[in-house]
């Protein structure tokens, strides 16, 4: 009991780590972890008891010297893949990652193709006062 | 009475929005006006009734019940009318129906006219059903309590009140763009003048969205205590999906409308915008997630949503693909062209769109199939950030490029000064501040694009001298403005998202935290009494710069709902906002309260960006107005039009 006491007194006082570099890489950490009892809330903004304790975690975590992979991996262990906001790069997390920017350059390619094969002749530009202009 | 008056003045929109509907499709004609202008009409009598039970605290009404209470300030009274499932539902057919009554007064007369009303007709009647079937709101009880529910503490907010209004204005009035695209299909007839009369609709339903977002986002940086405003939330995506299909149709309408192109693709924006919109409504309501805004979250609402969304969605793609392979194709024109530009527009908005609909979704099924899995802002910040910033280096080259072909040589001359600005700006910023990752890009980009567009505006001012300032036309003022607000709400989200700085301080009475060269001196916490809440005020008295004052962090607690909120004391400084919430006290350390007190730089450029983007759109909205020439009249002055049949090219890039 006075154990316990004494873990949730050490768990309330959140003390930044001193060296700044470090608590930078523990505040981005803290906003793409979730808080496990919250709705859609990242341990940064959450004021639950729990997401004191996990800001804390990350914090000790990052001061041994942990990467930040490794911190998230600590946390995706204990409560799964839900728990980070950043979804995998390995396996089909790879494919939500690559389907942005290959749908972007698969259809810029297809059009970019179509209007290379129909460009017979030059066009001339239309004259522009610089006063109708795009929209009116 | 009230509340079955209301009821019945429902029953009535229903007929009316059916007969609407009937005639609409068929015979058309003045009785189809009239019968719109009666379905707004019973509509709005029906919310005002709503309203009042809410003002005059009818607890024998259920939903008044549930969501009022005595102790309400009267603006919130109003505001919780809308404040929940059913309500909220009424202000949609009311917009809905206010949005046919609109066009019944403000579209010319002829069969684009009667068709619209008619689909708008078919989708205000269901609407109207499903209100009365799923969700009403006149509901009365047996027994009335003594007092209200109350409403949750956290909408009780100036922003937020007004919210549902300007979002609904601009999510429901897609229906309306929506309702032209179905009408034109059904006439056959997409053309140039089906996109200057589907303009200004758009124009304002995507401008009122714009608001309703950004007030979203106010209320949250301030009310919910951890300084956030976007957080790439399934509800909010839920808004900025049509948000970004809308935008990218108020673009492809210009290309449709100035030179008749793109057509196809153009009217598959603004059956799909609206769709979007469905599809919002049915993930925030039918409980699939919850958040602030899931109200009564329901499954069988959610079936009714849902199958609502298929019918709407099935039948206009039917109507599509039924009409589509008749849509001509516009003249002819070379990729490096003003067209190309605005085709390239609508590549990046589109697939933006898909992004952010896959990456809402995807967390959903995925717990359906018991796959652990969360998408959140490291993921759009990846992929979304980047995708935007290389089209924002498109926008102020787009805005100075001519129709049908443009020498690009001398464009990037001419812009030069703008890059270079942009360069040292952004290299300078980060120098300054020691990151570097995210803030150069997106400082880069946004000084560009308004510094561009700011030149681009001097050359279409031409020499002359500043008075000529004030003979541009509107459409060329509503477009910068729209776009310079773009390159501020980057330069101010980039500045915020990467130079934030945050810190908790456990402080006891008359201890001093220091941060950023900002002292802060607690000075312990008082008791206040607000209508219906108790507030816990803390005094910090704060000093920079020589001078003092004293700021009141607050927590407020509201009984009736049994939950709280925090109010934080921000000060405004031209760097940005030093931002003070007052947090829990620590149990085992009486007397040490935990502070929490952040600076977040250019937060206003945010915010001012976003209300500078839809001032934009009601200025060309303004426009439209002023000048209701049809279109055919006011064709590009000099076009030597190219002879034969254009190549498929020319039209839509799907």
């Amino acid at each position: 009991m006075i154990a316990a006491l004494i873990m949730a007194f050490q768990v309330m006082a959140e003390e930044p780590i001193p060296n700044p570099r470090l608590e930078e890489r523990a505040q981005g950490l803290m906003r793409e972890i979730r808080c496990v009892v919250c709705e859609n809330e990242p341990v940064s903004q959450s004021t639950a008891d729990i997401a004191v304790d996990m800001r804390r975690t990350i914090r000790t975590q990052i001061e041994q010297g942990k990467s930040d992979e490794e911190v998230r991996h600590f946390f995706s262990d204990r409560y799964g893949q839900y728990v980070l906001f950043r979804p995998p790069t390995q396996g089909l997390g790879m494919l939500l990652w690559a389907f942005p920017f290959a749908l972007l350059v698969g259809v810029a390619a297809f059009l970019g193709f179509r209007s290379f094969r129909s460009r017979h002749r030059e066009l001339a530009p239309l004259p522009d006062n610089g006063r109708d202009d795009v929209s009116g | 009475m009230i509340a079955e008056l209301g009821h019945l003045l429902a029953f009535l929109a229903l007929a009316t929005a059916a007969s609407q509907s009937v005639l609409g499709l068929t015979t058309g004609g003045a009785p189809v006006r009239r019968l719109a202008v009666a379905t707004g009409m019973f509509t709005l009598l029906s919310m005002l009734t709503l309203v009042i039970s809410f003002v005059r605290l009818d607890f024998s009404v259920e939903l008044v019940a549930r969501n009022s209470h005595s102790l309400k300030p009267i603006i919130y009274r109003i505001a919780g009318a809308w404040g929940n499932h059913e309500g909220s539902m009424l202000l949609w057919c009311l917009i809905m129906a206010g949005y046919g009554a609109a066009g019944a007064m403000f579209m010319r007369g002829g069969k684009l006219r009667d068709r619209t009303l008619g689909v708008q007709g078919l989708l205000t009647t269901g609407s109207l059903l499903y209100l009365l079937i799923a969700s009403s709101p006149f509901v009365r009880l047996d027994d009335p309590p003594l007092d209200g529910g109350g409403m949750n503490p956290l909408l009780q907010d100036p922003a937020v009140a007004l919210h549902p209004p300007f979002l609904y204005t601009g999510y429901v009035g897609l229906s309306f763009v929506f309702s032209i695209a179905a009408a034109g299909l059904i006439i056959g007839k997409i053309d140039r003048e089906w996109a200057a009369r589907t303009r200004p609709w758009a124009l304002t339903a995507w401008s009122a969205l714009t608001i309703g977002i950004t007030l979203g986002a106010i209320w949250a940086y301030y009310e919910l205590g951890w300084g956030g405003w976007w957080f790439w939330d399934p509800v909010e995506n839920a808004s900025f999906m049509p948000w970004l299909v809308s935008a990218a149709l108020v673009h492809s309408l210009i290309v449709t409308e100035k030179r008749g192109g793109m057509a196809a693709w153009t009217v598959f924006l603004a059956v799909l915008a609206f769709c979007l919109a469905l599809l919002g409504t049915f993930l925030v309501r039918s409980g699939v997630m919850t958040s602030v805004h899931a109200f009564a979250t329901d499954p069988e609402r959610g079936i009714i949503l849902l199958i609502g969304l298929g019918i709407t969605g099935g039948a206009a793609l039917a109507l599509y693909a039924w009409r589509a392979p008749k849509i001509m194709a516009g003249p002819e024109f070379d990729p490096v062209s003003r067209e190309g530009a605005l085709i390239l527009n609508n590549l990046f908005l589109s697939v933006a769109a898909a992004l952010v609909l896959v990456g809402t979704v995807t967390p959903m099924f995925a717990q359906a199939l018991n796959i652990s899995l969360s998408i959140g802002e490291p993921y759009f910040q990846l992929t979304f950030a980047p995708m935007m910033a290389v089209l924002l280096l498109f926008m102020p080259l787009a805005q100075a490029s001519t129709w049908r072909r443009t020498e690009i040589e001398p464009l990037l001359k001419r812009f030069w000064p703008a890059m270079a600005l942009a360069i040292v700006v952004a290299v300078g910023a980060a120098v300054l501040s020691g990151k570097t990752l995210w803030l150069i890009p997106g400082i880069l980009v946004g000084v560009w694009v308004v510094a561009g567009v700011a030149m681009d505006l001097a050359r279409r001012v031409g020499p002359g001298g500043a008075g000529r300032v004030f003979r541009l036309p509107l459409t060329v003022w509503g477009m910068a403005i729209a776009h310079i607000g773009m390159g501020l709400f980057v330069i101010g989200a980039t500045a915020e998202t990467a130079a934030r700085s945050e810190r908790t301080f456990p402080l006891r009475q008359g201890e001093v935290a220091e941060m950023a060269g900002w002292t802060f001196r607690f000075d312990g916490v008082g008791s206040a009494e607000g209508p219906n809440y108790l507030s816990t005020r803390a005094d910090i008295t704060v000093t920079h710069d020589g001078k003092t004052e004293v700021i009141h962090p607050e927590k407020r607690f509201y009984p009736v709902a049994g939950t709280g909120t925090t109010e934080v004391a921000i000060r405004k400084t031209m760097g940005g906002d030093v931002y003070v919430a007052l947090g829990d006290t620590i149990r085992e350390e009486p007397g040490v309260w935990r502070i929490r007190i952040a600076h977040h730089p250019l937060i206003d450029w945010v915010f001012g960006g976003a209300g500078l983007i839809a001032i934009g759109g009601f200025v060309s909205l303004a426009a439209r107005i002023r000048r209701r020439v049809p279109v055919t009249e006011q064709a590009p002055a000099t076009e030597p039009e190219v002879t034969g049949k254009p190549p498929a090219t020319a039209g839509a890039p799907a």
